[in-house]
């Protein structure tokens, strides 16, 4: 009985489980969050859900003129706006997080962030089922314009791809930009059509939703899953030429530096 | 041709560290050093190595602590990028094991040899056939849902061979696998691994203090120091420079 085997012997295709191998390690990591906790997996609809009753009371006061199902319009900004922020702030810390594995195989990286935003956008898709479910309380009828969603989600992909890309690196040389990051993103709130709408902020200021991509995705999404509106396409092809510039500018910066990965963490 | 089989190459390869003393910043020119980087000093763990290691190959790598052993396994797995007028090469997939490395300490031990034979290329229904005969390896058939962080050091040696064995990278660079362990029932069981043809055909290069596992498997000796290699040879011409030259107090595990 030896332990060779069979008839893959020694030259195996290490890409023959590409996928399997993504998806065990995403598979871990959404395990390793919860683990510990009493409530486990049910932190994923728990956080969203108390983070919008706390929004929805706070705005609802503030803002006398109601939007129509306000509610669902925070909603459904709110998932693709935390998608985004906890896809981004696990992404920065993925070469120390899984550094145990760089260190002792050969391993294609790139794999280690296909898989960390794996696990967000499990949590993502979650959200937007609890999403639908939350919307037949409000008797809204879940519009066809849902297929276009998936676009929007492929959009924010290649940009937080992009993004963690660039930021995972930086974190290489400069461990501050974790707790800068969080800064930024807590003024970028505050400038995404969340708790209002487009028009609000976007007359005023027409700069703000060319510099920040993530405006134009959370409207798009919002058209998809509650206006029953077609995307806007002209905001769309604008947001995925922007999010494939930033994955060009990660791709370049990741192969410069990667190696340092190693020896400075 | 011949190159087809060199499957670890280093030419001329040297590795400096930049190291930053991190004190706590007290006056003004520490502050002005962390902002122009000053302060910093150099650390050279390996000076102009050259070897050539061809597939099947058993290397032992001997030396001092600090001779720059472990920096030769990063360099040579390509972890480490060398100084600029290096080269290494690594032609096949590797492991490296060295003691508490290579796992998630959060995780069980199922999970961490589920993800390491899957980033080894096995597929999940090459993992579960073999999963038993990893764990009955190891003798951790009752730890296998316990977290890694309360293994010992020992079971964690164990486990950490039994997927490289297992898992079947064409390279093992192992770095004091039996260090500090204290086990004599898995040391033996894993120079019987060696003895025997479980690890035939693979390139296997081990960093040891202990000269006898080098002695028995190694068919070439690289000997370290200070960074530099001082000699690539047999076990009995290393070993009697290694006593004659260096008088180290750790030859008297030979005897």
């Amino acid at each position: 009985m030896g332990v060779t085997f069979g008839k893959k012997g020694g030259g195996r295709n290490f890409n023959n489980n590409k996928y399997e191998r993504i998806w065990i390690l995403s598979k871990t990591d959404f395990k390793l969050r919860y683990a510990d906790t009493l409530l486990g997996f049910f932190w994923t609809v728990v956080t969203p859900l108390v983070r919008l009753l706390i929004y929805y009371f706070v705005f609802s006061t503030i803002f006398t003129k109601k939007l129509p199902n306000y509610g669902l319009h925070i909603f459904s900004g709110l998932i693709v706006w935390m998608f985004f922020m906890e896809a981004t702030k696990k992404g920065i810390t993925v070469l120390k997080t899984k550094r145990y594995l760089i260190e002792n195989v050969k391993l294609n990286s790139l794999d280690l962030y296909t898989s960390s935003i794996l696990t967000s956008l499990l949590i993502f898709g979650i959200n937007i089922l609890v999403y639908l479910i939350v919307s037949l309380f409000f008797s809204t009828a879940v519009n066809w314009t849902i297929i276009f969603v998936p676009i929007q989600v492929l959009i924010v992909c290649i940009l937080v791809f992009g993004l963690i890309l660039i930021l995972s690196t930086i974190n290489i040389f400069f461990r501050d930009i974790g707790k800068l990051w969080e800064m930024f993103l807590l003024g970028l709130f505050w400038i995404n059509p969340i708790f209002y709408a487009k028009t609000i902020i976007f007359e005023q200021f027409p700069a703000l939703m060319y510099l920040n991509p993530l405006a134009g995705i959370i409207i798009n999404t919002r058209n998809g899953l509650l206006m029953g509106e077609m995307p806007d396409w002209n905001i769309a092809a604008y947001d995925l030429a922007y999010a494939l510039v930033v994955l060009g500018i990660g791709l370049i910066v990741y192969n410069k530096y990667f190696y340092k990965a190693a020896e400075k963490l | 041709m011949k190159d087809k089989d060199t499957i670890i190459k280093l030419e001329n390869v040297s590795k400096t560290f930049w190291i930053r003393d991190t004190k706590p910043q007290k006056s003004f020119r520490d502050i002005k050093n962390l902002i122009t980087g000053g302060n910093k000093h150099k650390i050279e763990a390996v000076k102009n190595v050259s070897i050539d290691i061809k597939r099947g190959e058993f290397v032992g790598i001997v030396g001092a602590n600090g001779s720059g052993k472990s920096t030769l396994l990063s360099l040579m797995s390509g972890v480490y990028k060398p100084d600029k007028g290096g080269k290494a090469q690594i032609n096949g997939h590797f492991m490296k094991l060295s003691l508490g490395l290579g796992f998630n300490a959060e995780l069980t031990a199922r999970e961490n040899v589920i993800i390491n034979a899957s980033i080894m290329g096995l597929t999940f229904r090459e993992i579960k056939r073999k999963f038993n005969k990893i764990i009955r390896f190891a003798e951790l058939e009752e730890f296998v849902d316990t977290k890694i962080k309360y293994y010992s050091r020992g079971m964690k040696a164990r486990l950490g061979f039994a997927v490289a064995i297992h898992a079947s990278p064409e390279i093992l660079l192992l770095d004091e696998i039996f260090g500090g362990v204290g086990d004599e029932k898995f040391r033996a069981k894993s120079e019987n691994a060696f003895r025997k043809n479980l690890l035939e055909g693979r390139t296997i290069v081990l960093v040891s203090h202990n000269l006898n596992v080098i002695k028995d498997h190694a068919q070439k000796v690289m000997l370290m120091h200070k960074g530099e290699c001082l000699k690539i040879g047999g076990h009995e011409e290393i070993f009697l420079f290694y006593k004659n030259t260096l008088k180290v107090k750790e030859l008297k595990i030979l005897a």
